[in-house]
């Protein structure tokens, strides 16, 4: 009886599991797949890669994989399948393209032995380190992208070795995404704990009405909502144009493409989500355990912080953590008010689906960014008393 | 009972879903662009121009030049779009992946492009170019090279750049005068980078950024930026309204954008033939009596008429300007995205 009850209840939500691992577990592993495979070069040169694959990796590949490398280097062009090639090892090297490119144009002039052709055509094919990169990339799962996304890279000889200085951009973009999703985080926590006080404190009438207003602005899509920042921000807008009335200021600040328009922005945008589950913890709470500690003698301070507070938490660390979540992935907002120095990990990620085709760093960049903010959410839950994933809106 | 109506509602779906598939293999003809003003006009002039003349129904689409879509759609084999504009390096790029069709020159006419405008997979569409200006109420006598760009004591206030590493790093070896000519050649060395970043950090302070197209011409009008460096068609369509930006050609970077024929697209012969028609001369002067285009086609491109009506008309006014080079930017655009980055966070 008590089997088929399971059964039954598995079955109730089976199209939810279903949903949860079609629609989230799937695309994860995907994703984390992409980061670390590496058929481009398997794919497209079947025979080269077979023939690097049975080379020791000393002196240079055998007559073999010089044949197999300029007949398939040719062919994948003319099939249009050389751009995986020779964006993966253009990727590890810079000018490995422009070498490839010209070794399949120059084929139908190639003739046998193709070793000495092709060193003849460029030296560099008679470079040990090029053969091993080539060797290196037809490897099952690569760290390439994950090394990258961290400022690493592998040496020539397969070590792995720090970024040039003028090269490091991902750690401090990582730094920089979180340090401002902190600070979001903060600013919305600061400001929207006495907002969702006093909405809990109105009449029911007057409480329908703020509410609206803190929802009508997030019912409105995020790129407005940012376009209007610009448009308020600007050197001749509305809010230079008050500083200089009030006499703040003397002459008009520049504010867009800086840190503070990314901030103002980001916190506007994300404000509802740290005053609505604060609202709906502070709704519940019962005024008699104020009153309690009113009338044993604790003064208003002190009745905030041991009894009001402590009981807010939950609220607290909800729409902190909503907050953080979804600032972490930000991306339209800090492309259109920030400067390139404000730019988080989301605009990478973008850059690189969409302009470059590097799939590959873009998901590295995305795992590494998922794997970062669980870590930092769960070190958040053990230091933060009353921080629980499950309470209240999630 | 309940299982047998399930399963026949299930294939009913099912057989509704194929034959929506099916009904996709024989849809209309799609071009797709980048929206704005040319395709509002391009859509009359030339889109349903070729449905005129050839009896069809044409529609158009709007995509802003991500190529993410394109390539799962191919990956996928369901191409639901088949003429398309594309820029240079991501025509290039897509081409070597396969995302696009080899044009059938056979079909279109090679020799009616312009020199550049025609690629394995792309027949040349518009020219399109960067200038610097600035607005002549605020500033009398502004720069008009970019070396003079670089002298903050004559020419104080902030300059406005594209925030991409493309066209900044060429200004900044023309400001530090290197000849146009040499420009990738010197770029293509590590030393010819970090000359360009030199260069850039001397007035690092005065630089902001632009990413989208629209904000040159803005940001010069609300007097955040004293100059800019912008595309040239938004610079001549605010001229139009009012505004008095000087045009200053010796500081044109140009490049070509293309049509293409998306890979598999079930109407790919009749896409080669639209792109045949809609880069004819007879269209696109059609096309310029409603909005100013500059045409990568020979003869409409000379045709006095046209210039005499669209003084912004780009191939009149490259004898001084630099090329973009596509291939510079497919093989080096990555490693100098992030040497630009890193330097831009420094």
């Amino acid at each position: 009886m008590a089997t088929r009850n399971n059964l039954f209840a598995a079955g109730l939500i089976a199209p939810l599991l279903l949903l949860v691992v079609a629609s989230f577990i799937v695309p994860l592993l995907v994703t984390l797949y992409t980061a670390v495979g590496n058929p481009e070069v398997r794919d497209a040169l079947p025979r080269t890669a077979a023939a690097v694959r049975a080379w020791n990796g000393e002196g240079l590949p055998p007559e073999a994989a010089y044949a197999a490398i300029a007949e398939e280097l040719a062919l994948a062009q003319e099939g249009q399948s050389i751009g995986q090639v020779s964006r993966r090892l253009n990727f590890e090297q810079p000018g490995m393209r422009a070498l490839l490119l010209k070794t399949a144009r120059a084929k139908t002039d190639l003739r046998a032995p193709f070793k000495g052709a092709l060193i003849a055509l460029d030296p560099r094919w008679g470079e040990t380190d090029l053969w091993r990169l080539i060797r290196r990339s037809t490897d099952a799962l690569t760290p390439l992208f994950l090394l990258r996304s961290l400022d690493l890279s592998v040496a020539p000889d397969g070590s792995v070795v720090h970024a040039g200085k003028d090269e490091s951009v991902f750690l401090a973009l990582f730094a920089r995404t979180f340090v401002i999703s902190f600070w979001v985080t903060v600013l919305c926590v600061l400001i929207g704990y006495p907002v969702a006080y006093t909405i809990s404190t109105l009449p029911r009438r007057w409480a329908n009405i703020a509410l609206a207003l803190v929802l009508v602005p997030f019912w409105t899509s995020i790129l407005v909502r940012t376009t209007a920042w610009f448009i308020l921000l600007q050197k001749e807008g509305p809010v230079n144009a008050l500083l200089q009335a009030l006499h703040v200021v003397e002459a008009p600040v520049t504010m867009i493409f800086t840190r503070f328009a990314v901030y103002v922005a980001m916190v506007h945008v994300l404000l509802p989500f740290a005053i609505l589950p604060l609202y709906s913890v502070m709704k519940g709470i019962d005024p008699v355990y104020l009153r309690a500690a009113a009338s044993l003698g604790a003064p208003g301070w002190k009745r905030f912080l041991r009894v009001y507070l402590p009981m807010t938490m939950p609220g607290v660390a909800a729409g902190a953590l909503m907050v953080f979540m979804l600032a972490v992935g930000f991306y339209v907002t800090p492309a259109l008010v920030g400067g390139p120095d404000d730019q988080m990990v989301s605009y990478f990620i973008a850059f690189f689906t969409n302009q470059t085709i590097n799939w590959g760093m873009a998901a590295a960049l995305a795992c590494l960014l998922l794997a970062m903010t669980a870590l930092l959410v769960g070190v958040a839950r053990l230091v933060v008393p009353g921080f629980r994933v499950g309470t209240v809106g999630l | 009972m309940v299982e047998r109506n399930l399963m026949s509602v299930a294939m009913a779906l099912a057989g509704a879903a194929m034959l929506a598939s099916f009904g996709a293999n024989a849809r209309d003809l799609m071009v797709v662009g980048f929206g704005g003003p040319f395709q509002d006009n391009a859509r009359t002039a030339l889109f349903q121009g070729y449905a005129k003349a050839t009896n069809q129904t044409v529609k158009d689409d709007v995509y802003n030049g991500e190529m993410a879509k394109l390539y799962s759609m191919v990956k996928s084999n369901d191409v639901i779009y088949d003429v398309i504009m594309v820029e240079a390096p991501e025509l290039v790029r897509g081409c070597e992946d396969g995302i696009f069709e080899k044009i059938d020159w056979s079909v279109v006419k090679k020799d009616k492009f312009i020199p550049g405008g025609t690629t394995t997979c792309g027949a040349g569409a518009v020219l399109w170019g960067v200038t610097l200006f600035y607005d002549p109420a605020k500033v009398q006598n502004g720069p008009d090279t970019y070396a003079k760009l670089w002298d903050v004591k004559t020419y104080p206030g902030k300059r406005l750049l594209r925030s991409t590493p493309k066209t900044t790093l060429e200004i900044a070896l023309l400001a530090d005068g290197v000849p146009a000519a040499d420009v990738y050649k010197v770029l293509a060395t590590p030393a010819g980078q970090k000359r360009a970043f030199d260069k850039l950090d001397q007035i690092k302070p005065q630089l902001m950024w632009w990413k989208s197209g629209t904000q040159p011409v803005q940001l010069i009008a609300s007097g955040d930026a004293t100059y800019a460096v912008g595309f040239t068609g938004r610079i001549v369509r605010a001229n139009d309204g009012g505004a008095r930006y000087p045009l200053l050609w010796k500081t044109l970077l140009y490049s070509v954008d293309y049509w293409a024929v998306v890979k598999g697209s079930p109407n790919s012969r009749e896409g080669m033939k639209m792109i045949e028609w809609i880069t004819d001369s007879k269209p696109l002067l059609a096309l310029a009596e409603t909005y100013a285009v500059s045409p990568a086609n020979k003869d409409a491109a000379a045709n006095p008429a046209l210039s005499a009506k669209n003084p912004g008309m780009l191939s009149s006014h490259v004898s001084d300007a630099l090329f973009i080079d596509t291939e510079f930017w497919v093989q080096h655009g990555e490693d100098l995205e992030q040497k630009f980055n890193a330097w831009v966070a420094k």
